[in-house]
């Protein structure tokens, strides 16, 4: 394993930072537990390879998901509603 | 409430992104079509009641969710709960570490990263077993919170970090193996 390096592996703090590896990058963390694994980050070589690999994935796929909505759906679209909007007299 | 007559201004700007997640849901552009409209037509009908001033487009997402659950999953309400079996933590990072050395282990990450191409995300995605493909959409496609995914797919919050979590798991061992067919590893990596 080459790019796991901790600087303390027998360290709590990176079992703990990784655990909440998900929750921090999804930003469900509260201050101060965001404020901990930061501070463990800036001091942790190892962590921080791990966090920025799943971030920069994060994006990545955030990225290459979307779709471009056809032109001609969007139009029908818009037609389904009007028409749905102005129902014909009957 | 909300008033109908604006509905499509207020609801059409997240049409891309309801497409998007229609197309990871449905695998095919028609179905895809047809979902995103029914959601429309359903949600429009529906306008007055929602409360207008809170989250249209978990609103919208909702609708979406239950009108592609009831219509594509016939056979039961709640998703089948497949299981993924055992997948490691950080999987695409470690396979990484363990085929590059120090130096080039950032080089084949960036590699891997730029290397993948849209169809492979798409298929990683689309190959997730609904129970897990759909909080992972909602959170990685759409940035959803914990939250309102709860609200959306209405599991509990706690369901939906351990599905989040082993989906993306699974999604990066599917990764792995595109990256491996493009080559993107340093030689000798793609020996079995």
């Amino acid at each position: 394993m080459s790019n796991n390096d901790c600087i303390d592996p027998t360290s709590s703090d990176c079992d703990d930072a990784l655990a909440s590896l998900y929750q921090y990058l999804d930003q469900e963390l509260n201050t101060a537990s965001s404020e901990t694994i930061r501070a463990h980050l800036d001091e942790c070589h190892g962590c921080n390879g791990r966090f920025d690999f799943e971030r920069r994935l994060k994006t990545v796929v955030n990225d290459r998901l979307s779709e471009d909505v056809p032109p001609e759906f969007l139009d029908r679209l818009r037609q389904a509603l009007s028409d749905e909007q102005q129902p014909t007299v009957g | 409430m909300a008033d109908q007559a604006t509905f499509q201004d207020d609801a059409l700007q997240y049409s891309r992104q309801l497409y998007s997640a229609a197309m990871r849901m449905t695998r095919n552009p028609s179905d895809a079509e047809d979902l995103v409209q029914e959601t429309y037509l359903k949600a429009y009908r529906a306008y007055h009641t929602f409360e207008a001033g809170t989250n249209l487009k978990a609103w919208l997402y909702r609708i979406l969710t239950n009108t592609y659950i009831n219509k594509y999953r016939k056979d039961s309400r709640r998703p089948s709960e497949v299981d993924l079996g055992d997948v490691e933590d950080l999987y695409l990072y470690r396979r990484i570490g363990s085929e590059a050395s120090a130096e080039a282990s950032r080089t084949t990450e960036d590699r891997v990263l730029d290397g993948l191409v849209e169809s492979d995300i798409k298929a990683a995605v689309e190959g997730l077993p609904e129970n897990f493909r759909l909080p992972v959409l909602l959170a990685d496609l759409e940035g959803f919170s914990y939250k309102e995914i709860a609200e959306i797919l209405d599991i509990p919050i706690g369901t939906v970090m351990s599905r989040l979590h082993r989906g993306r798991k699974a999604m990066q061992k599917a990764l792995w193996e595109y990256a491996k067919q493009r080559g993107l590893l340093p030689e000798g990596a793609e020996k079995p």
